[in-house]
């Protein structure tokens, strides 16, 4: 397939995103929506057909006195999360109100978030990838302005704020390659990938890109703007943002910390490790706490980048295969999430848990959404089955050898996942439902549809979790910078984790002798 | 909250006796002024008079499959098919209702109601083997009507003689030649009786309520058919009027006889005579209401109670898990489970009740739990009856000039409201139309 394909991929979202405005006023919400969603489809065409044949990379030189090349490619990490993002985009689009306000704009802007977030994965020059890094920005702030909650201004500003200090200092990060590179200011990640940094300069470079990605993931304690800003944000968006936009700090991490400052990375990990231990378990102990399903989310989100970010410093073949399936895993469920809690909202106008109770009543609750919202708390607690289980397996099991003790209170801080999900579930799915405040209608099979796409997803990603982990067995296993010591004999050979025979995930367990041996 | 669109009428006359200061004040006004607890609109008779139509026919069947059970299944230790009642009891005349029956009140046949026939025959799946229907629960739900019989004999002492019967020498002796007839030929049962003898006395004295049960409804089921028939002919002028229309029914058939009798291969055996002088008000209606309206049980819905952290009363006159303060939203709560009830009156709404309730809430997709809240309505003027009904039979007239007399009056009416002063009672929500 030629190299032009890829540029469909930015195609579809950029001309969604100039088209739209142009549309009649005269056109209906509802109409305008499914033209949206056409674009999202259209991208995500594109990415199944270059999954089917795999398009050559493509070289433009830009601005070249800048070193800025249009240089787009696609690779085990980035293609299924190009193609999570298309099918995020065009569900949470589907998801939004039929009578959606300002619908133009809204929908332009989400295609703009895509373009940014679609750029970034597919960008192979650092400098493109900031420029892509930060087109994000503007459309997010813009949807939370103008179509927040009660507070989506204090949420804009903030998430503004955040994301600003985020892609200044990724652009300081990627300057400073440029600036410690003893072969001059080179941005093309193959010519990053071959640089020899010095200590100091991989020091101070990974120093920058953490504090970015981790912004941008969040991680604690640069979390600050997420329960806040998720709290406020539309729904539709929310599901972008936590299910897509948040991925590319995670993608960050990966692509250059641990593939262009490998020393660094694997002398630091322990810290970075314990970061994301740290923000697992305030996570998941905030989630418990919270009274508002959408903070809950956010603090659950943040928990499950903690066991993202322990996936990669870890940094085994096995590890950073889980951290990319833990990237498309927590990507389709916590979308699926904020479909529930959106649809909720939309019925009660609240996503107050104190305010419910008992919405599984079949007759007058929403039981069909709190299936759906049961099924994917389910999934983020590691249920096996569901999506959730393989990647949180492979990311323990990637980590354990290197670090225990971390692992141990990871694993803890998922069990707590388990305890808020019983929890927001108890109160709000059982108990009665108060008649006076029950006088929303039930949801109808549209509005269900993109949640239902997303929990056909969470359960076939449970049952063949080669779906999560065949993207990135090759580039992972490049990528390692440890082995897996009961992996070791075989390390040779490319790393069949997930094509086992069976359709279930079948990881091969450690012989006692083995583990002596280790 | 919509307020009632009619209220009690404003006396012309300065009143004999001052307000009532209870928190239920203008419920009891309006039962001194001859109403009811449920208030007077035209949309409230709809719903009463619809509700008790769509009630009336599976009652039709309740009270002949009860008799069945009490007078033919006995104390038959595999009771599979008892729902399956005979042709016999399924035809059985109707004794206040068509052209043979002793006190010709209401105009109705003897027969079987014809949309029982017809659901019995075909239910909602359509025509399929009858223990099919039986096990898909196609059919009327007979489990309601035995938890009401299990209420009334759980509760036991609630007036009259009934129970304290149970406990004489002549029923024993009646039951015991009963069971002793119906083993005959039987020693393994036989054996039992002997070594474990109270248990099947137990068995008996619940059939005796199957059989008081049965004879309650077999009256009430003509009432609420003519209730319906008089309402599709505009008869009834408001709720108060249909109150009144219970309450007279209630003294025209409160001699009615309550009895048990059994038959075994044949022969009668008069386990409670007729002799006895038991009647439908005092041993059946009025035990009825206090049992199944007030207090049933706790543990039968979703909702469950914790005995030990003294939710349950110690008391049984204090329960309050009745259809008057039942939680109908959440289906299947606690006390007599609306639900079974609620699915059978389903298949027997009246077009305007359909119609009424497409237009409320989620329309078709609820109507379970709005005709359960409809019901709850009927029931709280059917108990406004009983309470006119008693404080006719034990005190004053509502037109009586003689203060002490009307004060007398109040402090029965207010007694009785205190029973609502409870949270769960839904006396308040009943006052609005927005509780649906």
């Amino acid at each position: 397939m030629g190299s032009s394909t890829l540029l469909l991929l930015l195609a579809a979202p950029l001309a969604g995103t100039l088209l739209l405005p142009l549309l009649p006023a005269t056109v209906a919400s509802v109409r305008v929506r499914g033209i949206a969603a056409l674009f999202g489809a259209l991208q995500l065409l594109v990415g199944l057909l270059c999954w089917q044949t795999p398009p050559a990379d493509l070289q433009l030189s830009w601005l070249p006195k800048l070193g800025l090349r249009l240089d787009l490619g696609l690779d085990g990490l980035s293609l299924p999360l190009v193609l999570l993002t298309a099918l995020i985009t065009s569900l949470s689009i589907l998801s939004a109100a039929a009578d959606q306000s300002r619908p133009r704009l809204f929908f332009s802007l989400m295609l703009a978030t895509n373009l940014g977030v679609v750029g970034g994965l597919l960008a192979r020059n650092a400098l493109l990838f900031v420029l892509a890094f930060e087109l994000v920005l503007i459309p997010i702030t813009l949807l939370v302005a103008v179509w927040g909650g009660e507070k989506r201004a204090g949420a804009a500003v903030r998430f503004l704020l955040y994301s600003a200090v985020s892609g200044l200092v990724l652009l300081a990060a990627v300057l400073a390659f440029a600036w410690f590179n003893p072969a001059g200011p080179l941005f093309a990640f193959e010519d990053l990938r071959q640089a020899q940094f010095s200590p100091t300069a991989q020091r101070w470079i990974l120093a920058l890109l953490l504090l970015s990605f981790g912004l941008k993931l969040p991680v604690f304690p640069l979390h600050g703007w997420q329960p806040f800003t998720y709290g406020q944000t539309p729904t539709p968006v929310v599901m972008l943002l936590a299910g897509s936009v948040s991925k590319l700090g995670a993608y960050g991490l990966l692509r250059f910390g641990v593939g262009f400052l490998p020393e660094t990375w694997a002398a630091w990990s322990p810290w970075i490790a314990a970061a994301g231990s740290i923000s697992a378990v305030y996570g998941a102990l905030n989630a418990i706490a919270q009274n508002d399903i959408r903070r809950l989310m956010a603090f659950s989100s943040l928990g499950h980048m903690g066991l993202l970010v322990l996936g990669l410093s870890a940094a085994t073949p096995l590890s950073l295969q889980g951290a990319v399936a833990q990237m498309l895993a927590h990507g389709i469920i916590v979308a699926l999430l904020f479909a529930c809690v959106g649809l909720i909202e939309r019925k009660t106008g609240t996503t107050a848990i104190p305010e419910l109770s008992g919405l599984m009543n079949p007759l007058r609750g929403l039981p069909f959404t709190m299936g759906m919202l049961l099924l994917a708390m389910m999934a983020a607690a590691g249920i096996p089955g569901l999506a959730g289980f393989p990647a949180e397996l492979l990311v323990f099991e990637g980590s354990w050898t290197i670090f225990p003790r971390i692992t141990l209170v990871s694993l803890i801080a998922s069990g707590f996942t388990a305890v808020y999900a019983v929890r927001l579930f108890n109160r709000v799915g059982f108990g009665r439902l108060d008649n006076e405040r029950a006088e929303w209608t039930s949801t109808c099979w549209s509005e269900r549809a993109p949640a239902m796409a997303l929990a056909v997803l969470v359960i076939a990603a449970g049952l063949w979790p080669t779906a999560l982990t065949g993207w990135s067995e090759t580039e992972s296993t490049g990528l390692a910078l440890r082995t897996q010591p009961f992996l070791s004999r075989s390390a040779a050979q490319p790393l069949s984790l997930a094509a086992a025979a069976s359709p279930l995930i079948a990881v091969t367990l450690p012989s006692a002798s083995e583990l002596r041996t280790s | 909250m919509t307020p009632p669109t009619a209220t009690a009428p404003e006396p012309v006359t300065a009143p004999l006796i001052p307000p009532s200061t209870h928190r239920y004040a203008d419920v009891i006004h309006r039962l001194e002024a001859g109403g009811s607890m449920l208030p007077d609109t035209p949309e409230n008779l709809m719903q009463i008079i619809g509700i008790y139509k769509a009630y009336a026919v599976p009652m039709d069947f309740y009270w002949r499959d009860l008799l069945y059970i009490a007078e033919q299944v006995f104390l038959d230790p595999l009771p599979a098919f008892k729902y399956f009642i005979s042709q016999e009891y399924l035809d059985l005349p109707n004794s206040y209702a068509g052209d043979q029956s002793k006190l010709r009140i209401w105009r109705g046949g003897e027969k079987a109601h014809p949309e029982l026939l017809e659901f019995m025959a075909n239910g909602e799946a359509g025509k399929m083997p009858k223990l099919l229907h039986h096990l898909w629960h196609d059919r009327i739900n007979m489990e309601f009507a035995e938890a009401c019989m299990e209420a009334m004999l759980w509760h036991q002492d609630m007036g009259g003689r009934f129970y304290d019967y149970l406990d004489s020498d002549a029923y024993r002796a009646n039951a015991d030649r009963a069971i002793k007839a119906y083993f005959r030929g039987n020693p393994l049962m036989l054996g039992l009786y002997r070594l474990f003898p109270e248990m099947f006395m137990e068995q008996v004295k619940k059939m005796s309520y199957y059989a008081n049960l049965g004879l309650f409804w077999e009256v009430m089921a003509p009432v609420f058919f003519e209730m319906s028939d008089i309402y599709d002919e505009g008869g009834f002028s408001g709720v108060p009027a249909a109150m009144d229309f219970l309450v007279n029914g209630i003294f025209a058939v409160a001699g009615r006889p309550i009895y048990h009798h059994v038959y075994i291969k044949g022969e009668c055996f008069e386990i409670i005579p007729k002799s006895e002088g038991f009647t439908w008000l005092y041993e059946a209606a009025l035990p009825y209401v206090e049992a199944v309206f007030y207090r049933t049980a706790p543990f039968r819905g979703t909702k469950s109670y914790n005995a030990q952290a003294y939710q349950v009363p110690s008391d049984q006159a204090d329960f309050h898990y009745g259809i008057l303060y039942a939680d109908v939203f959440p289906v299947g709560s606690a006390g007599i489970p609306p639900t079974l009830l609620m699915q059978d009156m389903l298949h027997f709404l009246p077009p305007y009740l359909v119609d009424l309730y497409k237009t409320h809430k989620r329309g078709e997709e609820d109507q379970l739990i709005q005709l359960g809240i409809t019901f709850q309505r009927s029931m709280y003027n059917v108990t406004s009856a009983v309470i006119q009904a008693l404080r006719d039979a034990l005190l004053y007239p509502l037109d009586d000039t003689d203060p002490e007399h009307l004060m007398a009056n109040r402090r029965f009416f207010e007694a009785q409201m205190d029973r609502f002063l409870r949270p769960e009672a839904r006396l308040s929500q009943i006052q609005t139309q927005d509780y649906r």
